[in-house]
């Protein structure tokens, strides 16, 4: 095996490497191709459908019992816990703005500008936008 | 005996390169290292302020906010000391703060890009200008965060936006053929509703393994092989530990955005027919006048140049640039190159609009 002038070995696996770099170019390829057929989003909707189609019964079987045991132990459900989360969430929201509006009357007072004249007033109430109880209905 | 001397080094080195795969395997890389404060929540979102490190009257009066995707930490902005675009702009006197959307909850499944753009956003940027003191900003958006900034920009032209720059921005889906994930999420084989029924929100590992479908060799087999070949160079190690660790970091994305984005999105292009409607209102895009870099990737393949291309037409600024940089979605950003290329130019078109 030729050596270089330094004295150091050459790199056994080089050549190795080498193949290994075209073979997985030339597949990479292939699988670029492949994955954007219409064949290949048919299968992978296909196989996601069906799964989905398959979890149902059983996360329905589910959700029933343990809505059930929670309500035999008095304990919230799923959906009354996500329910409070979103009520802390607009809560959480009016209190972001109450201090905004806080903030922003200390300013005037700082400034010695008088609250109910104040242009700036206005447009402060109007800038946080008017909070939204979500429905859940889709556009 | 050199024969003897040759096979232990061999197997030394290869117990060395072992030892350093376990490491990268099992162990997270330290990022978002940048030293921040936390100013603001909302739900599940922070606002980080960037401690400065220039004194005031060297730094830019105009602060920016970093707005990154929903479905992916912002942390890719503050990779690793060294090599973070914030420590970068930080350094270069910029007042920097990045909105952290979270990781959304079942509660959160309801969510939409409404919420985001006009609950979520006015509110941080507002608290923005109270810390920063500042009346206008400039406001940076990547990838999905592009999209949101966009819609933001157009329904609320009045709220002090100077400088909006885009980082490979989804915003046309008009190439339906050039588009895999289009192609993927087409009615006729994705059925959105069955799924978003079956999981509330969209689980993380269904759109991480999207992502890397669309280069399926290259990031489940050629990744680990270039990693293997360079173990025993620690710049490359350290950078895709601190890459690997961004990106299996993977949560769901909230089901009532992930809906919008492939119904008025993927399927409908609704924002550049001017068509999208957030909270009853039609997204102008006439409406949208502040100055605009809209950096695109020339190698995305996750957002390709043709989804970024079609916006400057379409919005009503007048200071206007498009930045091709080579490179893929992620690595413009934060590749070896990105602060050779995208950071000094991002920096340099901000400098001049942010006095």
């Amino acid at each position: 095996m030729p050596e270089e002038k330094t004295g150091t070995a050459a790199d056994p696996f080089e050549a190795f490497r080498k193949l290994r770099d075209s073979y997985l170019e030339g597949m990479s390829k292939v699988m670029i191709e492949t994955v954007n057929t219409e064949e290949y989003a048919q299968a992978t909707g296909a196989l996601l459908n069906n799964y989905v189609t398959v979890l149902a019964p059983f996360r329905e079987a589910m959700d029933k019992a343990m809505a059930m045991t929670l309500e035999q132990f008095s304990l919230p459900s799923r959906q009354q816990v996500m329910s409070l989360a979103e009520r802390f969430t607009n809560l959480e929201i009016r209190l972001d703005d109450m201090d905004a509006k806080l903030d922003h009357l200390v300013e005037l007072l700082s400034a010695g500008t008088p609250i109910s004249n104040s242009p700036e007033n206005g447009k402060r109430a109007r800038e946080a936008t008017p909070m939204r109880h979500t429905t859940g209905k889709r556009q | 005996m050199a024969e003897a001397v040759s096979l232990s080094n061999d197997w030394t080195v290869l117990n060395e390169k072992l030892v350093t795969l376990n490491r990268l395997m099992t162990t997270k890389a330290a990022i978002g290292q940048t030293p921040k404060e936390l100013i603001w929540t909302l739900n599940k979102a922070k606002l980080y302020r960037y401690v400065p490190v220039l004194p005031a009257q060297e730094r830019f009066p105009i602060p920016i906010i970093l707005i990154f995707a929903l479905m992916n930490r912002p942390t890719i902005m503050d990779l690793r000391p060294g090599h973070s675009f914030v420590e970068h702009m930080v350094g270069k006197g910029y007042d920097v703060y990045l909105l952290d959307w979270g990781v959304p909850g079942p509660e959160d499944s309801k969510l939409k890009f409404e919420n985001y753009t006009l609950d979520y956003i006015p509110r941080a940027i507002r608290k923005m200008k109270a810390v920063s003191g500042a009346k206008e900003f400039s406001m940076l958006g990547w990838c999905i965060g592009a999209i949101l900034t966009t819609i933001y920009a157009a329904l609320r032209p009045d709220d002090g936006l100077r400088n909006l720059v885009l980082l490979t921005a989804p915003l046309d889906f008009s190439n339906r053929e050039g588009l895999t994930f289009a192609r993927w999420t087409d009615e006729k084989y994705f059925d959105i509703d069955s799924v978003l029924a079956a999981f509330g929100n969209m689980p993380g590992e269904m759109i991480d393994f999207g992502a890397k479908a669309l280069k399926p060799v290259e990031n489940y087999i050629t990744n680990y092989c270039k990693l293997w070949d360079s173990l025993d160079d620690p710049r490359v190690v350290e950078a895709w530990h601190s890459m690997n660790t961004w990106v299996t970091d993977i949560f769901p994305m909230a089901g009532g955005a992930y809906r919008q984005l492939i119904v008025d999105f993927y399927r409908n292009n609704r924002l550049i027919k001017g068509e999208l409607k957030i909270r009853g209102q039609v997204v102008d895009l006439k409406r949208l006048r502040a100055n605009v870099l809209n950096v695109i990737a020339e190698g995305d393949h996750i957002t390709p140049p043709c989804q970024s291309e079609a916006i400057l037409p379409k919005i009503g600024s007048t200071d206007t640039e498009i930045y091709r940089v080579p490179g893929g979605h992620i690595g413009i950003m934060a590749g070896s190159a990105a602060h050779k290329r995208t950071w000094p130019h991002i920096d340099s078109w901000l400098a001049a609009r942010s006095r």
